[in-house]
């Protein structure tokens, strides 16, 4: 049996709001409050959620960039789990870091102005202790070339402000790739590229996936970007997974109410299409010590004090093959037995001004 | 309050669906010191009273550029070299700079790119919508009828008026936008241009904004020019569109006919190359290259360069906006080879 790439389990990180220098925090950010979800090899998962929702936060928990407070992070090697959350040795964490990589969101910010492509590309080997230098050089070009930058020779001695935007980010794609990594976290790759470029990246990241066999997790705010790299989707929602699916099945039908509102939210470039409403209310809840009921409780159409106030946040819950979802009301909202009440449409998202009094 | 602004709205008196904007063969150049860049090529459109209208295309491709040019704002380097800005007949190019400040704001304001974090964060947002009244509104007013008048823009963006004397801070993303709009809105121009209105927000943010943007659009009679990355959010919003590449329009046209059919090798590709979360997956076609340097911009169509259909006319010969029918204007040689209906990704 192959055991999965990465298996994440009950995964919690509390962010301490300090008061005072002198004060201890008696207030906590909720930013993960316990997720999990498994990515096979070669697998990619999507995590999606608006800004806040923790997707960041998980990426870089996942590659020990922040230390998690709770639950377990196992990443494979040599076909064997390994807690990365136990880790502390300074010789585990560099070997770790030699199959776990990330690619960064902005291409302009995530690389050294004064080093060179060669030196941006070589530092992990340097870093690893891979190879003499002539091998690394060997290296570099092989990645460059991989990578689309043709021909090696013309780019391997240049620096980050003479590329373009979308040949930085194949930079820094070769850059996670060249140490030969299972797994890579890609923390919105794309967001910052034009459209016309965006396609080609995304292309080469599923082909290198494919090729090398390097399974990611793909943190994105845009579905449809998702839909294009991920297999299976994972919808974030103040620190929890609110549901998990293989990609067409959760677009397809999506169980939870917040996905169903995410999706009839996304743009679709055909004047023609009208779009269903979107049915969420307005006032995001606080994720400073949050209240033991559901978390979508404040913007649920279909809401109701019991079950969804009375009680914790649902568990993630099999609503399907292979399809989870965490909310008490799945099968009444199936069935059209909840009603939504999406109270006054135009109220704007934030909690303090739902009194407002219009005239 | 009164609201006879007498001569300064001119665009007051425009029935809705006569032109009210009308821009023609703008040319607008940046001096930089490696030469002269070309930003707006000879650019035409109408933009007709209640009329929501387009703007797309990616980066640097002369749409920000376009906007600043109709309100006279663009950087100090930068030079109308040719062309008109009419509106309501009258040619803002022609205008003195203190003509020119009565009618920013009063006939035609802006929602800047980015805007809802520029607030300054030291000022109450009564305050800083204050400044653009007491700067704009063309006599003093006084301090009651500005905090009236505050409230009702509160009201018209969908924000609660007794929030009005909080701090940036306080405001999440989506509502600072809605102050923003409420400020582009504070001296009741005709027109409003969006620079990347919802850009940096949610999609369920940037949902509840655009509709706000349209029910203000219909519910006052106003015209939007929206500039946009976004073809989604074009199609969304607008009743007519242009499809900019390199400072050129290559495709204009109202919105329905173009997404019926895009006929500009570039608007296609655009397209095609805009991932969907409606239809069936499918494969996305990249376009190959980047766009190219303003400062020696290619010979003959500037897109011949990324063009999977130019012929040895593209690198000589400029091609004009032409009507292909039906006011579905297109600056292409070879655009019945375009074919309609199908996406690049199933043919290329």
């Amino acid at each position: 049996m192959t055991h999965p790439v990465v298996r994440v389990s009950e995964l919690e990180k509390r962010f301490p709001v300090q008061k005072s220098v002198f004060r201890k925090a008696t207030d906590f950010v909720h930013a993960l409050d316990g997720i999990s979800f498994d990515i096979p090899p070669g697998g990619s998962l999507g995590l999606v959620g608006e800004s806040g929702c923790g997707k960041t936060t998980t990426g870089r928990i996942l590659l020990k960039l922040l230390e998690s407070t709770g639950g377990q992070v196992l990443i494979e090697k040599d076909g064997e789990p390994v807690d990365i959350t136990a880790i502390t040795a300074k010789d585990d964490l560099k070997d770790f870091r030699s199959r776990a990589q990330m690619i960064f969101q902005d291409p302009f910010e995530s690389m050294n102005p004064r080093r060179t492509i060669y030196d941006t590309i070589s530092e992990p080997l340097t870093v690893q202790n891979i190879g003499s230098v002539a091998e690394r050089e060997v290296r570099v070009a092989e990645l460059l070339q991989l990578v689309g930058l043709t021909p090696p020779e013309s780019f391997i001695f240049r620096y980050p402000h003479e590329l373009s935007g979308g040949q930085r980010q194949r930079v820094a794609i070769a850059r996670a790739l060249v140490v030969d990594p299972t797994f890579v976290v890609a923390d919105e790759p794309t967001s910052m590229l034009d459209v016309s470029i965006r396609i080609s990246i995304m292309d080469l990241m599923l082909k290198l996936g494919q090729d090398l066999n390097v399974s990611y997790l793909y943190i994105t705010h845009d579905l449809a970007v998702a839909r294009y790299m991920c297999d299976r989707i994972a919808v974030m929602y103040l620190g929890k997974i609110v549901e998990l699916a293989p990609t067409e099945e959760l677009l397809a039908n999506p169980r939870h109410p917040y996905t169903k509102a995410l999706i009839s939210a996304v743009p679709v470039p055909d004047p023609t299409i009208e779009r269903p409403p979107v049915e969420i209310k307005g006032g995001i809840s606080r994720s400073i010590n949050p209240q033991a009921r559901c978390r979508f409780y404040d913007r649920c159409p279909f809401a109701r004090e019991d079950p969804c106030n009375t009680n914790d946040h649902p568990p993630l819950d099999q609503v399907g093959e292979d399809h989870w979802a965490a909310c008490y009301l799945v099968e009444e909202i199936a069935s059209g037995a909840a009603v939504a009440d999406t109270g006054d449409d135009r109220s704007p998202e934030p909690a303090n001004s739902r009194d407002r009094s219009r005239t | 309050m009164t609201t006879d602004l007498g001569a300064i709205r001119s665009g007051a008196d425009v029935p809705v669906g006569s032109p009210l904007l009308e821009v023609e063969n703008l040319i607008m150049r940046y001096q930089v010191k490696q030469g002269e860049v070309s930003a707006v090529e000879d650019v035409n459109f109408t933009l007709h009273k209640g009329e929501a209208l387009g703007l797309v295309g990616e980066s640097g491709c002369g749409k920000s550029s376009i906007a600043l040019s109709l309100l006279r704002l663009q950087a100090e380097n930068g030079e109308i070299v040719n062309g008109e800005v009419r509106l309501a007949g009258t040619n803002l190019v022609e205008l003195s700079e203190e003509e020119m400040r009565r009618h920013r704001w009063n006939e035609m304001s802006m929602v800047f790119q980015g805007a809802m974090n520029t607030w300054n964060p030291v000022h109450r947002i009564s305050d800083q919508i204050k400044e653009a009244l007491d700067i704009h509104w063309p006599e003093q007013l006084s301090k009651a009828d500005v905090r009236y008048r505050i409230a009702e823009l509160f009201q018209t963006v969908g924000l609660n008026p007794d929030m009005m004397d909080r701090y940036p801070h306080e405001f999440s993303g989506g509502m600072r936008q809605r102050a923003v709009i409420a400020m582009a809105l504070s001296c009741n121009p005709q027109i409003i241009i969006a620079d990347e209105p919802t850009t940096a927000l949610d999609v369920i943010v940037q949902d509840l904004i655009l509709k706000e943007l349209k029910r203000i659009q219909e519910e006052l009679g106003m015209s939007i020019i929206y500039i946009s990355h976004d073809l989604a959010v074009i199609a969304e919003v607008t009743d007519s569109m242009a499809v900019m590449y390199a400072g050129k329009i290559v495709e204009y046209g109202t919105t329905k006919t173009i997404f019926g059919g895009m006929r500009h090798p570039y608007a296609w590709l655009l397209l095609s190359s805009t991932p969907s979360i409606t239809g069936p997956r499918r494969k996305l076609a990249p376009l190959e290259g980047e766009p190219p340097n303003l400062l020696d911009p290619p010979s003959g169509c500037r897109f011949n360069p990324r063009c999977p259909f130019a012929t040895d006319r593209c690198h000589e010969e400029e091609p004009p906006l032409e009507d292909i029918g039906d006011g579905h204007l297109v600056a292409c040689w070879n655009w019945e080879k375009v074919p309609v209906g199908v996406q690049a990704g199933d043919v290329l």
